[in-house]
């Protein structure tokens, strides 16, 4: 967390632990908003984006490797993240805020939607608008990947092998994801080690 | 009646929680199972519909659970079936985190999140690709998504909402003008 964020293309950024610890309520306001907004998915890519690039909230470092962990773990993805982060910014109670905020406003959206449709049947162009959405979402997603490979590569040179080894591996050709993480993490923590 | 269908959803979904190693998407086919064939509270073009529902409303794609428990028993069940499928695997990541926060002025510690920064970046673009495959495989798709992309990758601190609203509008104009 002292020297890592050198590489990245913003100047002069805070140390992301320094300053006012984040409050509850932040967590709350921060964690609904994504969650009630996050049309068509990519719900990592949007806590990336608030809670690295614009809040600095946590550094990358301890951003992905809480997102690793929430993949290998069972449960949805993002929510594993939310446990994550808000377990590191406030502890048990912050990990509740944050599960809870991103839950609940969804959850009320979901059921309106589902019946809203039950009720008018199928709606060709509300389809196509949630398709659409949805491909936005994925691009978002391939942003954040992007600029974390970018971030990586500049720290070492190996992160653009191991990020495509990955890649290739399971999005490609669809590898099952826990034993390539498994066999693919020692490597980049022997070589993070050699290097530190 | 209700105290029984409620303790039917927990075990449901509370076993499936902890099995959905990898995420939510990896117990669809469980969860199709059981709430279709074995409990039959839903019929299968139901659960096709509420999966798209679920992939395409806002929040995680797991709220497939909410959905579900509303429709066996409306609030309460969707309530019950949503901490039923949250609540277990949410407390092994909460140790799980506990855990490994609780070392993070070591080396060694610095040494695994940098180590595992670049398998993240790896997993999250596998992610993106995943679901760009398991779309409607349309062209406008990949050519919404590809510029998206680039928009978010040139105005990183652009707020999302707008682009993807504009995403949404360009593919229903498409679909028109097709």
């Amino acid at each position: 967390m002292n020297e890592t964020d050198a590489g990245t293309a913003e100047p002069a950024q805070p140390p992301p632990t320094a300053g006012e610890p984040v409050s509850l309520v932040q967590i709350m306001l921060l964690f609904a908003r994504i969650g009630i907004t996050s049309f068509g998915g990519g719900l990592s890519a949007w806590m990336y984006r608030e809670v690295v690039d614009r809040r600095r909230w946590l550094a990358e470092d301890a951003f992905l490797s809480g997102l690793t962990l929430g993949q290998i773990l069972p449960g949805a993805n993002v929510v594993n993240l939310s446990v994550y982060i808000g377990q590191r910014l406030r502890g048990g109670l912050g990990s509740v805020v944050a599960v809870t905020s991103l839950l609940l406003p969804p959850m009320i959206a979901v059921v309106v939607l589902g019946a809203v449709l039950q009720h008018f049947g199928d709606l060709p162009w509300l389809h196509d608008l949630l398709e659409g959405i949805a491909a936005g979402a994925i691009g978002l997603t391939f942003s954040v990947g992007l600029r974390a490979a970018r971030h990586a590569t500049s720290r070492n040179r190996w992160a653009p092998a191991l990020v495509l080894g990955v890649f290739a591996l399971v999005g490609l050709l669809r590898w099952p994801m826990i034993p390539v993480v498994l066999a693919v993490a020692p490597i980049g923590v022997a070589i993070a080690w050699k290097k530190r | 009646m209700a105290d029984n269908l409620h303790w039917q959803l927990f075990a449901v979904f509370a076993p499936l929680s902890l099995l959905s190693v990898g995420g939510g998407q990896s117990v669809i086919p469980g969860i199709e199972a059981e709430v279709v064939g074995i409990h039959g509270w839903i019929t299968q073009q139901q659960f096709v519909e509420f999966f798209a529902i679920s992939r395409a409303a806002p929040g995680p794609g797991s709220l497939l659970s909410t959905l579900i428990g509303w429709k066996v028993d409306g609030l309460s069940g969707a309530v019950i079936a949503t901490l039923s499928f949250f609540l277990p695997s949410s407390l092994i990541a909460y140790a799980a985190s506990l855990a490994w926060s609780r070392h993070h002025d070591s080396a060694w510690h610095a040494a695994i999140e940098r180590g595992l920064a670049p398998i993240a970046t790896g997993l999250i673009l596998s992610g993106a690709f995943t679901v760009l495959r398991s779309s409607s495989g349309s062209a406008s798709v990949w050519i919404i998504a590809a510029l998206a992309a680039l928009t978010f990758s040139l105005l990183p601190r652009l707020n999302p909402l707008p682009v993807l609203l504009a995403a949404g509008l360009a593919q229903v104009a498409v679909r028109l003008l097709l």
